[in-house]
């Protein structure tokens, strides 16, 4: 016998499970238990979907003409769009509520009347706030944008808050012996020791938005790759509607491997001390 | 260099717990003149670990007081340093940068602090492990860096917490000298709380055995070994008469008893 290799041996369980799953799916596609059969995609139809919705292809019924992707934009285009939107939010979320959440923690009394605020706005389903923000902000990304700020913000704050408040004590006090001044201690201290806090806040945050987002983009959201989910769905596209799906969920994933690595990174010593 | 006579009066301390109020410490009366080794040893629990944090200023007594050189200690500050019975380096720097921290904190100058933390990372043995993060230390090597990070801080006052506990034989026979260098070189006041007799008597100028909780000095001797060392080899000095007698009397005092008269 042949010595298999490592990295194919781990990799083969996968293989085959990921085999089993497309088989499974084509076969209930092949077959005419679900009907209209157009419900039921097979994943190759799903794959020429999802190349279709990247290049340009004649529109087909006959009519001698050639579009771009779906909707005028690249499918990939669908998914940069959406994703600036929670780029936007985060980075608006970011800076609202790391500050906020250091405040809250440094000093207790600010944080003791703030906390119930934070509390309550991270309890509200961020989908609730549509209505309102599209009355103040219009249609467009703005008010997307501020939802994605409103759903992000208090899981970073109370990350931040969760952070400062586990600094260990000692950790001050040897940085004051070793001649810190008070400001010293938050730049030196404070600001590091909350930094694998503040990574974990932005993990759940990121999760938050890219559901809130998706969900978002029903409501004129094109471009935007929920919106595509959407619209394709409603138009009886299924396979174009299953491709978004696959790719909403590979994205999230994704997301969330890059804040993973990032955390590694920042904190590796998180877990270790 | 100031006046840093350490002076405390009636010294008390409380805590809150579960099952009421513990009298952790005291009264304590104390003066420590500068350029002074005390050794600080008594059963576990007693409260060395207590005084040695008012001392550094990380709270404030339930009674009495403690001055440093005439001034009321209030919190902690950079002329006395603190090496922690649990070491408290920091995760997110590396060993090199743990111990250039003091300096860096003063805005010293990159090569120059980069020179101090080499040659206090050279005198605890950790000049190869520099780059590393705490965590990736044992236990003694972090413990030896947190004594390169005090010591390069050059504080006139070090109060030190079990510093030696965790370290094999060898390693803290050569510490203990290295502290003996550089208490003789610099004229520090030093603060050594140890669970080790010989240790107490061997690096003591001066030697105290706190009682069981609430902690009192009971036992406050002088000692002469640590100044000598330097002529005379540490297994002579051990062998010595005095030395064996005042390590049996700090061994009873520890333990509570009248010491025992050889015949
Ligand atoms: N923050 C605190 N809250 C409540 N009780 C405390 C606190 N710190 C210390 N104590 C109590 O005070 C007593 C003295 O503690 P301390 O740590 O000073 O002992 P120690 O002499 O250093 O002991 P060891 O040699 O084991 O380190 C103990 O009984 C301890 O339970
Ligand atoms: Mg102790």
């Amino acid at each position: 016998m042949t010595p298999v290799l490592p990295s194919v041996r781990r990799a083969l369980p996968h293989v085959v499970t990921l085999a089993v799953v497309l088989t499974a799916w084509s076969l209930v596609s092949a077959s005419d238990v679900v009907k209209p059969a157009y419900l039921t995609p097979s994943p190759l139809e799903v794959w020429e979907a999802f190349v279709r919705a990247n290049t340009y292809h004649p529109i087909g019924g006959g009519v001698d003409r050639v579009v771009r992707g779906e909707e005028n934009y690249f499918l990939w285009e669908h998914l940069v769009v959406s994703l600036r939107r929670i780029g936007l939010g985060l980075a608006i979320a970011l800076v609202v509520a790391v500050p906020l959440g250091l405040t809250m923690g440094l000093f207790r009394g600010f944080g003791r009347v703030v906390g119930p605020y934070v509390d309550f706005l991270r309890s509200i389903p961020p989908l609730a706030y549509i209505g309102f923000l599209i009355a103040w902000f219009g249609f467009y990304d703005t008010s997307k944008v501020w939802l994605l700020v409103l759903a992000a913000f208090p899981p970073i704050t109370l990350a931040t808050l969760n952070g400062v408040r586990g600094v260990k004590e000692d950790h001050l006090n040897a940085a004051l012996s070793l001649g810190a001044t008070k400001r010293q201690t938050l730049t030196h201290v404070l600001a590091p020791a909350t930094v694998p806090d503040i990574l974990s806040g932005l993990r759940v945050a990121v999760g938050f938005a890219w559901t809130t987002v998706v969900a978002a983009e029903l409501a004129n959201g094109l471009p935007g790759i929920g919106g595509l989910a959407y619209l394709s769905g409603t138009q009886n596209k299924i396979a174009l509607s299953v491709a978004c799906i696959l790719v909403i969920g590979l994205t999230a994933i994704a997301l969330d491997t890059v804040l993973r690595i990032l955390e590694k990174q920042l904190a590796p010593w998180r877990g270790k001390a | 260099m100031s006046d840093r006579t350490v002076v405390v009066a009636g010294l008390e301390q409380c805590f809150r717990a579960r099952g009421g109020e513990v009298h952790a410490l005291g009264p304590i009366d104390l003066t420590i003149e500068p350029g002074e080794l005390v050794t600080l040893a008594g059963p576990s629990g007693c409260g060395k670990t207590t005084l040695l944090r008012l001392l550094a200023g990380f709270g404030l007594p339930s009674g009495g007081s403690i001055t440093v050189g005439g001034e009321p200690v209030r919190a902690p500050g950079v002329e006395r340093g603190v090496v922690f019975q649990q070491p408290t380096l920091y995760p997110w720097l590396d060993v090199r940068g743990n111990v250039e921290l003091g300096p860096r904190l003063r805005g010293s100058a990159k090569v120059e602090r980069r020179r101090t933390a080499e040659r206090f990372l050279e005198l605890v043995g950790l000049q190869d492990v520099a780059g590393l993060r705490p965590y990736e230390l044992s236990g003694g090597m972090q413990q030896r860096a947190q004594i390169a990070r005090v010591l390069a801080n050059d504080p006139d006052i070090v109060l030190m917490d079990e510093p030696f506990g965790a370290l094999d034989a060898l390693t803290r026979e050569r510490l203990q000298n290295e502290l003996l260098t550089i208490w003789r070189e610099t004229g520090k006041t030093i603060l050594f709380i140890t669970h080790s007799v010989d240790e107490a008597v061997f690096l003591g100028s001066r030697v105290l055995v706190m009682s069981p909780r609430p902690g009192r000095i009971v036992l406050d001797e002088p000692a002469r070994f640590s100044t000598a060392s330097h002529e005379v080899p540490p297994e002579e000095l051990r062998a010595l008469p005095e030395f064996t007698e005042l390590a049996a009397r700090v061994r009873s005092a520890i333990q509570h008893v009248e010491p025992v008269v050889a015949g």
